[in-house]
């Protein structure tokens, strides 16, 4: 009886994940269809053959691979830089007491109504200013820190209990040890959560990319994959390779990096 | 602890190299002999953009002088706005492929050149270049920009299905009457009279009310589609813009049209698939329908319907290449060199080939591979005689707007609204102008 009603929850989250996964699955099998296969109808799911063709035809019409190089690089320096800077700001904002802190957080919350559309012409021009265009550094200062990253943090460090805090300076511990050996290891979700949000939002960028490079060494994903359209039809197969080889290092990596993540919310939840 | 710490250190390290290490600018190179390098963006990826890049290397190859960097800008309308910081921070490229409804911005930017400038300093014979290409970029008699993409749209319609359904397939309807009943006849119910395939398909694509607008020879702004004089004002909301919203809606309310929305890429996987009998779409796209279908059925080409007795013709859609302005001679020259380059017989030829649009110029037609080609592809003859049947006039010029993306997308709007009920063509029609006036009279006084 135990046995059915496991092989009963595992056939329904079977179909629930199936259900889930077939716009990917379908694109998978997409790209590597013939031409003629991916604009037929009925719309057919299984190639007669395995059809590389279309991943060749992706890569010659876009150098993706550079371009994946450099969203990943760009992508780690604004994950590292966000986490550094929204940490140490969520510290002083959750810990230090000091006069106009909350009218200071507030501040800093009130830019998130900023619509980053609005700077991107003034950072364009600071970019400009500093030479920095077709450079990493151009494509990742602007992003370094954000109101955003800082209320996540905060809000997690406020949930570590005050008594932590007096003890740890009883002890003697200054500011930068408790952060370092007690809030960071504490809030280790949180700060997963940050850089997974940060570096998926950084390798999703289009707009600014396109602005701040001029050369196809220095471009990312995203332009690549507008290479692969044109406006007045659609090759769904070598768009589709195009995606499936832009996704998988992103999709890889996070499935390496949940591990880590579910671990770090276990953990948090059973030592805090 | 330790390996906390270790690991804090070296992130914070990673970090500050990310972010030093990657500097240092571009070195000036004193090289004497190096080539004057000019500077072009390109705007339409996939397919067009390998037979872009093929040409540009084909240009590096054939000489020393000069060499040009093909640089892609995202859509038109991405490079468009790339372009409008450029020109402040005064890094504007040579030559820019920008499209056809972009042309009004680009004269008012006020940092393009002619190309008529070069044409008259280079003496070139323009009588060997098609008449309705250049008529298009024209504008108080200066040629702006070198015609590059060009297409036009036309009727694609499934040969078997007209034979099945008793239609002359040598002789496809031409009226908008004509269209309408032969999609009636077109039309497949099952039993419970549900339409199980319509006769037509058009996706809802604002070029192409504006190409129905010329073929009545209608204007589709005032000041003559702002040819005369800048348009100050809309001049769509008229008997002609009823005429085609009527008609369109005629069909979808019988059932004999299908509205399967904006995008021309489903409407030509529709006739791919033999979902439908008849679809309008560019002459661009002829090649991939015939390789879509894939001798499943035989495809058939028509002129655009139009209402009985109209005495207009297409106009042409696309891109061009237009020169920015800001260069030292040399460089200006240089890009001149580049575009003349591009629009040359051979070039044109292989352009055409490969991507379908038109050749800039008539010579092209001369080259024998293009000649097989064609006999591959009768139904291009179709394209190519509609654009020669095509009077030069106002209408078939076609409108100049500073604001024809935000026009075109209000007049998307207007078609819905008309073939989901919630407006009659003339108040569509009426709210539109409203609504693309107000920008025009914004844009008219931001521009001056």
């Amino acid at each position: 009886m135990r046995k059915l009603v496991t092989a009963g929850q595992y056939l329904i989250l079977a179909l629930a994940s199936l259900i889930l996964l077939f716009p990917v699955l379908y694109a998978v099998l997409v790209s590597v269809q013939s031409a003629s296969e991916s604009v037929s109808y009925p719309p057919v799911f299984l190639p007669s053959q395995i059809n590389w063709q279309s991943y060749v035809k992706a890569m010659e019409t876009a150098p993706i691979f550079r371009f994946i190089f450099n969203s990943f690089v760009v992508s780690a320096i604004v994950t590292v830089g966000q986490l550094i800077t929204a940490s140490l700001a969520a510290y002083a904002f959750s810990f230090l007491t000091f006069p106009g802190r909350n009218a200071i957080f507030y501040v800093f919350l009130s830019t998130m109504m900023i619509p980053w559309e609005v700077t991107i012409i003034p950072n364009y021009f600071t970019i400009r200013e500093l030479n920095w265009l077709d450079t990493y550094q151009g494509l990742a200062v602007p992003f370094l820190a954000s109101a955003f990253g800082t209320f996540l943090l905060r809000q997690a460090f406020m949930t570590l209990p005050k008594e932590l805090y007096d003890a740890a300076r009883i002890d003697g511990c200054g500011h930068f040890r408790f952060f370092l050996t007690m809030v960071l290891p504490l809030s280790r979700p949180a700060l997963g959560t940050l850089a997974v949000y940060s570096f998926l939002m950084t390798y999703n960028q289009y707009l600014w990319p396109l602005l701040v490079t001029n050369k196809d060494t220095m471009r990312t994903v995203q332009i690549g994959l507008a290479m692969l359209q044109w406006d007045q039809a659609a090759a769904w197969n070598s768009i589709m390779a195009g995606v499936m080889l832009v996704s998988a290092p992103a999709a890889l990596l996070l499935i390496a990096g949940q591990k880590q993540l579910v671990r770090g919310l276990t953990a948090g939840a059973l030592k805090g | 602890m330790n390996w906390k710490k270790t690991l804090c250190l070296v992130v914070m390290v990673l970090f500050v190299v990310g972010a030093v290490g990657c500097g240092g600018g571009e070195k000036p190179k004193t090289d004497e002999k190096k080539p004057i390098k000019v500077v072009f963006w390109y705007s339409v990826g996939g397919k067009v953009s390998e037979s872009t890049k093929a040409l540009v290397d084909r240009f590096n190859a054939s000489q020393k002088e000069i060499f040009v960097e093909a640089i892609f800008q995202g859509s038109y309308d991405d490079a468009i706005n790339k372009l409008k910081q450029s020109i402040v921070s005064k890094a504007a490229p040579h030559v820019m492929q920008v499209y056809d409804i972009g042309s009004r911005f680009m004269i008012d930017s006020k940092a393009v050149v002619p190309v008529q400038k070069w044409i008259d300093a280079d003496k070139v014979d323009l009588k060997v270049y098609e008449p309705n290409l250049l008529a298009y970029y024209t504008v108080d008699n200066k040629l702006y920009s070198m015609p590059f993409n060009t297409s036009t749209p036309i009727l694609y319609y499934n040969k078997n299905m007209f034979k099945e359904a008793g239609l002359d397939a040598a002789n496809p309807p031409k009226t908008f009457d004509e269209v309408a009943a032969a999609a009636r006849k077109l039309t497949v119910k099952d039993a419970s009279g549900k339409v199980t395939r319509p006769g037509i398909t058009i996706a809802i694509y604002g070029w192409f009310f504006e190409q129905l607008m010329a073929v009545q020879n209608a204007y589709y702004a005032n000041n003559d589609n702002g040819r005369s004089a800048a348009a100050t004002a809309t001049a769509f909301n008229s008997p002609e813009g009823e005429k085609i919203l009527t008609w369109w809606n005629g069909m979808v309310k019988e059932g004999t049209a299908a509205n399967i929305g904006r995008k021309t890429a489903d409407t030509q996987k529709a006739f791919i698939g033999g979902q439908t009998a008849m679809t309008i779409d560019s002459t661009g796209v002829l090649g991939d329908i015939v390789t879509g279908v894939g001798g499943k059925f035989e495809v058939g080409t028509a002129f655009m319907p139009r209402p009985e007795g109209s005495k207009g013709g297409v106009i042409i859609g696309g891109g061009s290449l237009w020169m920015l302005s800001g260069h030292p001679d040399a460089e200006e020259k240089a890009a001149w060199t580049f575009i003349k380059f591009m629009s040359d017989a051979k070039q044109q030829a292989y352009w055409h080939i490969n991507t379908g649009y038109f050749p800039v110029t008539m010579k092209a037609y001369d080259e024998a591979d293009l000649k097989a080609h064609h006999e591959k592809y009768p139904q291009f003859k179709v394209a190519v005689d509609q654009l020669h049947s095509t009077p030069i006039t106002k209408a078939t010029q076609g409108a100049l707007l500073g604001v024809f993306t935000q026009s075109r997308q209000e007049i998307e709007t207007a078609i819905e609204q008309v073939l989901n009920n919630q407006a009659s063509p003339k108040e569509a029609l009426t709210k539109t102008a409203g609504i693309v006036d107000a920008a025009i009279t914004r844009y008219n006084q931001t521009a001056k």
